[in-house]
């Protein structure tokens, strides 16, 4: 009897080639979220960031934020996501860098988008970032929209 | 005295890559659950999630690290404030990988508001059991300035 395979309902991203970019090109926006209080706790469980501020009301405000927020590197794992979804997989990163400039609230959603900014031998540099889009605390009256994170991911893509 | 670096070990199980695939929102790609898909696409195996490395948080906690590297950092205004990661290929669910940890930045400057900002970079080299480069994390925290006035 041969194993059958069970459909999980996952799929590869769609394969990318070389030829198949050019500098300037934007990629398609991808969303996630919006993100709650158990995607910081599962996050903090699975990746042994167990600092209360992320998880704890009362910690949170002691420490001057009106509630708990995303880790950086969540909302980072969320980014490396789209990259991987943009290139055909993430096995084609050679590179990924990014700096926190904004915190990501309960409720908000982690908007990420990309342009491609050069091809350099063979090597396909890319810049990144992730905005926090929601309404936030009330108490600190933010925009609708700020960014969360600006990257640069570098990849490697087959050449046909 | 401080230690120049810090050498551990991190296994990069498969439980706890899917834990962490699910966690990231990773839960639908095949590559970080079904060994035979991914070898359907020239994969050893199952690999774990570009920012999997992160774990070695519970590898080398910050106070341990702290002690043996002697930053001496305060923790009260530290903030995660980049991370930076170059691969060679992505880790193996299966393995275990061997972390080297050193401080390979650390310099102040101007904050805006007055006051120095510090800025500490953490970098890990990861290798696996034949030695080879698998990838280097770069952790960087920054220390905001002491409230002034």
């Amino acid at each position: 009897m041969s194993e059958q395979r069970v459909d999980t309902g996952r799929i590869f991203p769609k394969r990318m080639t070389l030829d198949g970019v050019t500098p300037g090109m934007e990629l398609e926006e991808k969303v996630f979220g919006p993100v709650s209080r158990e995607d910081f706790v599962r996050y903090a469980e699975a990746s042994g960031d167990d600092n209360p501020i992320h998880q704890n009301e009362e910690y949170a405000k002691k420490s001057g934020a009106p509630t708990v927020f995303a880790m950086g590197m969540l909302n980072a794992g969320y980014l490396a996501k789209a990259v991987s979804e943009w290139f055909g997989g993430p096995q084609y990163l050679r590179r990924y860098k990014v700096r926190f400039t904004n915190r990501v609230w309960p409720g908000d959603e982690v908007v990420c988008t990309g342009k491609v900014v050069s091809i350099e031998d063979g090597l396909v540099k890319v810049s990144v970032s992730a905005s926090r889009r929601g309404p936030g605390p009330e108490s600190l009256n933010l925009d609708e929209e700020q960014t969360a994170i600006v990257g640069e991911a570098d990849i490697e893509l087959p050449t046909d | 005295m401080a230690e120049e670096k810090i050498e551990f070990e991190l296994p990069v199980t498969e439980e706890h890559v899917k834990r962490f695939a699910a966690a990231v929102g990773e839960d639908d790609n095949p590559l970080f659950f079904d060994a035979q898909a991914a070898q359907e696409l020239g994969l050893p195996g199952i690999v774990a999630p570009p920012t999997f490395t992160v774990t070695q948080i519970f590898q080398v906690p910050r106070d341990e690290r702290e002690q043996r590297l002697g930053a001496n950092l305060d923790y009260a205004r530290v903030l995660h404030g980049e991370q930076e990661f170059v691969y060679k290929r992505l880790p193996l669910a299966g393995e275990t990988l061997k972390g080297t940890m050193r401080i390979s930045k650390d310099f102040e400057k101007e904050g805006k508001r007055g006051g120095s900002m510090r800025f500490v970079t953490y970098e890990t080299k990861f290798t696996d059991a034949g030695d080879d480069e698998v990838l280097t994390a770069y952790y960087t925290l920054i220390q905001t300035a002491k409230d002034v006035g």
